[in-house]
């Protein structure tokens, strides 16, 4: 089983304020089910490309109707991400390490730099895979289906109002130390 | 709220962690972004750091979780998942 849920979102900040915020967006207050940040991986191509990879620990939330079948505690996450400051772009790509078995979520994120409007716009795509079907029977189908959906929802709200936070006060920090 | 650093899943790392992330934080900023510099200034503080890393994760049987995962080359598609879903629900 395979489901994409896909979204659009602005803000009204730069290129080097977005991907700056991005790379440091844990620890805020809308993400407080991440327990650690890593960098495993970083390095600058022959294109002048940045590539990073991170290691994120989270404490898990399962739904309810998932706890007969797992005992989730916490989950590992990697995240890659390769920004190009020439084109004032980054790309990312995030998916769980562990439970792949049960349920593999992707998310894809696509940021770019608008010069006309100086607006950063971010296309967001998530993908959930789950050999539960195969298993449960299809009405544990349709509750991954149905709980996937709002689960995207309100994680693209808590990510964005998170990354919010984390711009707003890195331009209050530049703006006070005047770089 | 100041410029809080989250911190690395092996604790003993954690200081190390923050003295690469303080430096990696200046550089991208007032460097790379600015087109001044293409490598990364941290290299002593990256070294002492990967070490407790690397050593971490051998300690937590991590090693091969995490290869694996390196080896992904998501970005080989363009950023977009293949269309092999049986449903899409455009937002």
């Amino acid at each position: 089983m395979v489901l994409c849920h896909k979204s659009t979102n602005q803000y009204d900040y730069s290129f080097p304020i977005v991907s700056y915020s991005w790379l440091n967006r844990y620890p805020n207050p809308y993400a407080k089910h991440v327990i650690s940040v890593d960098t495993l991986d970083s390095s600058v191509d022959e294109h002048g490309k940045l590539h990073i990879t991170k290691l994120i620990r989270k404490s898990g939330s399962i739904p309810s109707w998932a706890k007969p079948f797992l005992s989730i505690t916490d989950s590992w996450i990697v995240e890659k991400a390769v920004i190009d400051p020439a084109t004032q772009t980054m790309e990312t790509y995030t998916r769980n390490l562990d439970h792949t078995g049960v349920i593999r979520i992707e998310e894809f994120n696509n940021y770019f730099f608008d010069d006309k409007d100086e607006k950063t716009y971010v296309k967001s795509s998530v993908k959930f895979t789950s050999a539960f079907r195969q298993y449960y029977g299809f009405s544990i189908k349709d509750k991954i289906e149905n709980w996937s959906h709002s689960k995207f929802t309100e994680n693209i709200k808590k990510s964005r109002q998170g990354l919010l936070l984390v711009m707003q006060n890195f331009q209050t920090r530049r703006l006070k130390n005047n770089v | 709220m100041g410029n809080i650093m989250s911190t690395s899943f092996a604790p003993e790392c954690t200081e190390a962690k923050k003295k690469y992330d303080d430096c990696f934080n200046s550089w991208y900023t007032d460097k790379f972004l600015a087109g001044k510099s293409m490598q990364n200034e941290c290299t002593e503080l990256w070294y002492d750091y990967k070490a407790c890393v690397d050593a971490a994760l051998v300690k937590r049987g991590m090693v091969k979780m995490v290869d694996e995962a390196r080896k992904d080359a998501p970005f080989e598609t363009g950023g977009i998942p293949q269309d092999n879903s049986d449903a899409t629900n455009e937002k």
